[in-house]
């Protein structure tokens, strides 16, 4: 049945079976391991933009390069895999990142080989994340990104990685453990016993099961989003991982619970989700709120970028519960863009981290004068990142406030309270985005010192506006 | 009676692999005694030969229209096929695995070879009883080659104390265990074919005694002694830690498989009339197993002890199988004994060779391996993530199995646990992994900081080299190429009249949706 060739499959296994040979590939230090991952890397993103480029139509809507074999009849698992205007864009997402994030892990030199390694197994997991259709296969994926990431947190991460990376995995395990529950639950109800997703969603299930369901699968994709009680995994993860990996964590990993929020929860189990819908509202608000109001105590860069991460997260769950198509492209065009600004961020911080040997925002800063494209870089990012109009997540709030407010599902007052509390932790944003006063300390430091690069300091973010105005401060001051 | 018709009686051909491993044992025996110690050159490989011949003749006898033979004392059917290869695949990788080991300890390789046939014998014969003296009598051949093997190295205390207390508790539940059988012998008015005790259970009107019941909890605390269910487990660590490692590896793989075909074929077979009791104590057996094997597994500091703690937990989840009793509950317990065979041989294959390296087994000692030997770090982290259920390795797919038999029987409680249970042991195999991996070599344990220069040339190494390979191999691809094994594991049980009257047995408590599933699974079969 096979008609023309599996593209996604390649695309699916292609990093897989690039990790293979690693063990034998010759040298003793870490050069090599590094071109091959990196060719492979570029190879598989080639691989994902030719397929997309050349065999899918950007005009057509629904599944396409639809791939069903049976893989393990006995159980009803199915090697279903398919891409739609949902998962496509994820999946050049995690292509850029991931081959992004092996760039920026140029300067892993200890046991590269079981990183490069475990780079590219992640690789595959989490495009197969995206690409599943069946549900247990979906589940496959699922669980097999885990362990790479733990080993890549607890082997290359900060100082507190053990502790971190298991915390990471036992909310993750946990949490997935719902996802078998709920998948099982579905295939038996009724009386045909199948994974296929879209059979799934055909189903008629009873409400108080659906809600069941629902319930199960948001808890496993809430750990994951993460959703404000179930969050707590998430700064202490993505700043003890080394910098590639934070990229991954906070540019693929998270989308990967925003997805099935939307495959599972919002397609397959509709009357559940309007139901539900207020309370991820709500979630959302506090998700933004919440996180916004923690980063400002964070003084540790990477736990700041990890804590904006959960509120950007806020703006897709509230995305998901307008109801509007307005809404549910801004979730995803949130996701896309909190992929690219996180992933950026990230490794800019890694790279300064590599500078400066310190995440403690008191004791860097310095600012642009021994590294001004890092600080540019930064200054952009972070501009991005509290949606500053004309960069990607301005785009992506914007169609969610406006989503969500021309949503009908909602009475107005509910509507008013939770784009006015969101719009605080917009405002909240640039606060700790921008965190002046570290920033004007740093920079009299710097000017004291005379010899900016014995201390490698930098300053880690700014728009130009306030670099100018607080360098004159500095200048004043100094006077 | 005319020869012919005794011989057809006997149908003596039913236990032609347990013929060549008895005449691969004599032969061993022989060798060793003309050869003495230049004998041991070619025993092992001898008798991992026979018993590969004599899963070659298992193969040969699938869907054998005559299973009966010796008047009923044997039963040859798919599942005995199933379970006695599994037996003697076990003990020629366990073969493999002691060569080196049995040889750096200094005692006999041929005695040693010998005694561990003798148990894998014991091991087969109880996987076909069918009769209870047969029963029996298999049942003590491997016990009795069990103590022998836990107290094989007679210089070390530790393994002579194993072997005092697994005798000693061994002998014990024999004993409950034959008392259960007697009752059971009296009751149904001296029938001991396995297959007659209810019929003639009925005829007596003896279905309604007490005394049913009574023989059913002997019987099952006989069995539980064998598959190490709590709370019949306590021998387990004490005996794990003491003996020889190869010997552990095949008590908790081999000697299991044996454990888990008796109770299918007991409990299912001569306890239809008292199956609510019977499945009522076998998931308070299976819940404790989880619940205590993974979660005392999580505070053991020696190797030899978590891997006894976590086949306890293991032995938990195949009883899930066994508890559900649909054809699918079934074939996932052939299946995930399969690939824990692989599994579990694999890891001990590692802790093998680490202790012939450096002489230690406690986890910590493992710190910073990576560094010095890739290759074993990486067969066991395999194994051990294979073991918690980590995708793409077997183990996953074994669990899967299990939970999706038992999810669609409607014994939601078990599988809810279960997976619960299955995250617990996560975090302790994934501990090892951690040691292995993560530390950084100023924190190498000073076992590892000493470790030897990897050499394969001593004499017992390749074997136990090819052992680990193989482990190694299977465990990963046994779960992406499982179809194969899943054809197997369902055709042993569809293809065993015995377990396919079974299946249709009125609702029992835990299968709340029994007459539904099996719609459920007559609709999926359609589907297929």
């Amino acid at each position: 049945m096979i008609l023309e060739f599996p593209w996604l499959t390649a695309i699916l296994l292609f990093p897989l079976v690039a990790a293979l040979p690693i063990p034998f590939l010759p040298g003793k230090d870490a050069k090599p391991v590094r071109l091959y991952t990196l060719c492979a890397g570029l190879l598989e993103f080639a691989l994902i933009i030719y397929t997309f480029w050349k065999h899918y139509d950007l005009s057509a809507s629904g599944f396409q390069l639809v791939e069903n074999y049976a893989w393990i009849p006995q159980i009803g698992l199915h090697w279903s895999l398919a891409v739609d205007g949902l998962s496509m864009p994820l999946v050049i997402l995690s292509g850029l990142v991931t081959t992004l994030a092996i760039f920026a892990s140029w300067k892993i030199d200890n046991k590269p080989r079981l990183f490069y390694a475990l780079m590219l197994a992640m690789y595959s997991a989490q495009i197969g994340v995206f690409l599943a259709q069946d549900m247990l296969l979906f589940f496959f994926m699922w669980e097999l990104e885990l362990v790479p990431v733990y080993l890549l947190i607890a082997t290359w991460g900060g100082q507190r990685k053990l502790y971190a990376a298991t915390k990471f995995i036992l909310y993750t395990a946990i949490g997935s453990i719902f996802i078998l529950l709920a998948a099982l639950a579905m295939a038996f109800y009724g009386g045909n016993v199948t994974f296929d997703m879209a059979q799934l969603g055909l189903k008629d299930y009873s409400l108080p099961f659906e809600i069941a369901l629902y319930s199960a699968l948001l808890i496993a994709f809430g750990v994951k989003l993460p959703i404000f009680p179930l969050h707590t995994w998430l700064p202490d993860a993505h700043s003890e991982a080394p910098a590639p990996v934070s990229m991954i964590l906070a540019g693929v990993l998270l989308k990967m619970a925003g997805y099935a929020l939307i495959r599972f929860n919002l397609e397959m189990l509709p009357h559940a989700h309007i139901l539900f819908a207020p309370m991820l509202a709500i979630l959302g608000v506090v998700n933004i709120v919440y996180a916004s109001l923690t980063a400002f105590a964070q003084t540790n860069l990477k736990r700041r970028l990890a804590y904006s991460s959960i509120a950007h997260m806020g703006f897709v769950l509230i995305g998901i519960a307008s109801f509007t198509e307005l809404g549910l492209s801004g979730a995803m065009l949130q996701m896309i863009s909190h992929g690219l600004i996180a992933s950026a961020l990230f490794f800019l911080s890694g790279v300064a981290y590599d500078r400066t040997h310190t995440l403690m925002m008191d004791k860097m800063g310095g600012m642009a004068k021994p590294m001004p494209t890092l600080f540019a870089l930064f200054t952009a990012g972070s501009m991005a990142s509290l949606a500053l109009p004309g960069m990607s997540g301005f785009i992506g709030e914007i169609a969610v406030f406006l989503g969500f407010t021309t949503s009908d599902a909602y009475s107005t007052t509910f509507k008013a309270v939770v784009v006015l509390l969101s719009a605080i932790g917009v405002i909240l944003s640039p606060i700790y985005l921008l965190s002046i006063d570290s920033f004007t300390r740093l920079v009299l430091e710097t000017e004291r010192c005379q010899s900016p690069r014995s201390i490698h300091c930098i300053v880690f973010i700014d728009s130009y506006h306030w670099y100018r105005s607080i360098s004159q401060t500095g200048h004043a001051n100094l006077r | 009676m005319d020869f012919a018709n005794l011989a057809a009686q006997l149908n003596a051909g039913t236990i032609l692999p347990e013929g060549i491993v008895i005449i691969t044992l004599l032969t061993v025996l022989l060798g060793d005694l003309i050869a003495g110690r230049a004998a041991s050159r070619w025993t092992p490989y001898f008798a991992i030969g026979g018993l590969l011949s004599a899963i070659v003749a298992l193969y040969f006898q699938w869907n054998n229209p005559t299973p009966n033979g010796f008047l009923g004392g044997f039963n040859a059917d798919d599942l005995s096929i199933v379970f006695r290869g599994i037996v003697a695949l076990s003990a020629s990788v366990t073969l493999l695995l002691s060569v080196r080991y049995v040889e750096q300890s200094g005692t006999p390789l041929g005695e040693f070879i010998v005694i561990l046939l003798t148990a894998t014998l014991g091991g087969m014969f109880l996987s076909g009883a069918d009769e209870l003296v047969m029963v029996f009598v298999s049942l003590e051949t491997l016990s009795i080659a069990s103590y022998l093997l836990t107290g094989y190295m007679k210089r070390d205390p530790r393994s002579n104390e194993a072997a005092l207390k697994y005798l000693l508790i061994g002998a014990a539940s024999s004993a409950i265990f034959l008392y259960g059988v007697s009752l059971l012998y009296g009751l149904s008015g001296g029938e001991t074919r396995l297959s007659q005790i209810t019929t003639n259970l009925l005829a007596n009107n003896a279905n309604e005694s007490i005394g049913v019941v009574i023989a059913l909890v002997f019987v099952i605390a006989g069995i539980a002694f064998k598959i190490a269910a709590v709370p019949f487990h306590q021998w387990t660590p004490d005996v794990y830690e003491g003996s020889p490692t190869p010997v552990v590896a095949f008590l908790s793989v081999g000697s299991k498989a044996a454990g888990f075909a008796l109770a299918i074929r007991l409990l299912v077979n001569a306890f239809p009339m008292v199956s609510e009791q019977w499945h009522f104590v076998m998931t308070a057996l299976a819940l404790l197993s989880m619940v205590l094997g993974n979660v005392v597994a999580l505070a053991q500091g020696s190797m030899k002890r978590m891997l006894a703690y976590s086949s306890i937990g293991q032995a938990g989840f195949v009883m899930i199988g066994l508890i559900i009793g649909t054809d699918a509950g079934y074939a996932s317990m052939v299946f995930y004994l399969m690939v824990y065979l692989f599994m579990n041989l694999g890891g001990f294959a590692c802790v093998i060779l680490f202790t012939l390296r450096t002489g230690t087994d406690e986890i910590t000692e493992y710190s910073g391996l990576y560094q010095k030997d890739p290759l074993l770090t990486l067969c066991l982290s395999i194994c051990l993530l294979s073991l918690g259920g980590i995708p793409p390795l077997a183990g996953f797919f074994g669990k899967i199995y299990l939970f999706w038999a038992g999810w669609q029987a409607g014994a939601y409680w078990l599988v809810l646990i279960g997976l619960l249970t299955s995250v617990v042991s996560i975090y302790y195999y994934i501990r090892v992994v951690k040691m292995m991996v993560v530390k950084e070599p100023e924190e190498m344990s000073e076992a590892v900081k000493n470790y030897p220069a990897i050499s394969w040339t001593a004499f017992g190494m390749r074997p136990l080299q090819v052992g680990l390979i193989v482990c190694l191999v299977a465990t990963s691809l046994a779960g992406i190429l499982s179809n194969p094994l899943f054809n197997l594991a369902n055709n042993s049980v569809t293809g065993t009249p015995l377990l396919q009257s079974s299946v249709i047995q009125p609702a029992r408590p835990v299968m709340l949706q029994s007459s539904k599933t099996l719609d459920e699974a007559s609709v999926l079969e359609a589907h297929l």
